[in-house]
């Protein structure tokens, strides 16, 4: 598993240096876990103040976002207890975690 | 609420560490690129029905929440309860009627919801200070019913007359404004 990581790892590297040039769709995730952005699986993340973020582990990018109300001020759901995650954020990306 | 590759992210600290020696005398790396390069994000909705700007750069993933200029956050949530507080209370009272308690009793009961957030507005007439008075006292009003229901209350907010949902120069949108809104998290 460790290994195909890196192999992977590895090729994404050198896809980065291909296209290294301006203005490459950011829209996309083209990597081996090809897909478009809207289709990231969030998770919630709980910050020591004990409020919500959604948290999407996908592969080789890690995203990480605000859950707010309406208004704009936080979401304190409690969800799970301060500085854990929870629900299916890993689910997005056949990638696995190499640490 | 940036995040970079945990793989990248030691060399990426040794190379800043690198230019930071080759770099002492000479401009910061900001004003020394001129050069300009498209970063056009894409939106991914939340599970609540938010909008966030998001970019993949190739190893590195970059996502903040879409907010207008006033800063609100762009929506499309279904909220689930907006409740017209001519259903629920007399004009500037905050206490709630019979059949109101009812009607909210039974919609907490049946919500499919771990926890909500309940906001308390008004229409614009009387004065700002007062209608957040106001507001807020009948978001507390419904908080305690929610409660009494064994509801699972986040937080209750109230915006008086400052978060109009439909215009203050027509009765039927006066009447839209005056309401307390109930979010409703899964």
């Amino acid at each position: 598993m460790k290994f195909v990581t890196v192999a992977m790892l590895f090729g994404a590297v050198s896809t980065i240096a291909a296209c290294d040039v301006k203005g490459i769709d950011k829209t996309y995730d083209g990597g081996t876990d090809k897909k478009h952005l809207s289709q990231l699986q969030a998770g919630v993340w709980i910050d020591p103040e004990g409020c919500d973020h959604w948290i999407i582990d996908d592969g080789i990018e890690g995203y990480l976002s605000a859950r707010l109300d309406d208004y704009g001020k936080p979401i304190c759901s409690g969800a799970g207890p301060k500085s854990t995650a929870v629900g299916p954020f890993k689910s997005g990306s056949p990638i696995a975690d190499p640490l | 609420m940036i995040v970079t590759s945990r793989i990248l992210r030691p060399a990426v600290a040794a190379l800043a560490a690198v230019s930071l020696v080759l770099g002492a005398a000479s401009l910061p790396a900001v004003a020394q690129s001129s050069k300009m390069e498209g970063y056009v994000p894409t939106i991914w909705i939340d599970p609540d029905g938010c909008e966030h700007w998001a970019m993949d750069d190739g190893a590195e993933g970059y996502m903040d929440i879409r907010k207008t200029r006033d800063g609100r956050p762009v929506c499309h949530r279904n909220v689930c309860g907006i409740v017209p507080t001519d259903q629920l209370f007399a004009t500037d009272k905050s206490a709630i009627s019979a059949s109101g308690r009812k009607y909210l009793e039974n919609f907490f009961r049946t919500a499919q919801a771990r926890a909500f957030i309940i906001s308390g507005h008004t229409d614009s007439r009387a004065s700002d200070e007062y209608n957040m008075g106001l507001s807020k006292r009948r978001a507390n009003a419904v908080a305690s019913v929610a409660q009494t229901t064994g509801a699972n209350v986040l937080a209750v907010n109230w915006y008086g007359e400052r978060q109009p949902r439909a215009t203050n120069s027509t009765s039927a949108g006066m009447a839209q404004n005056r309401r307390v809104e109930i979010i409703c998290v899964k």
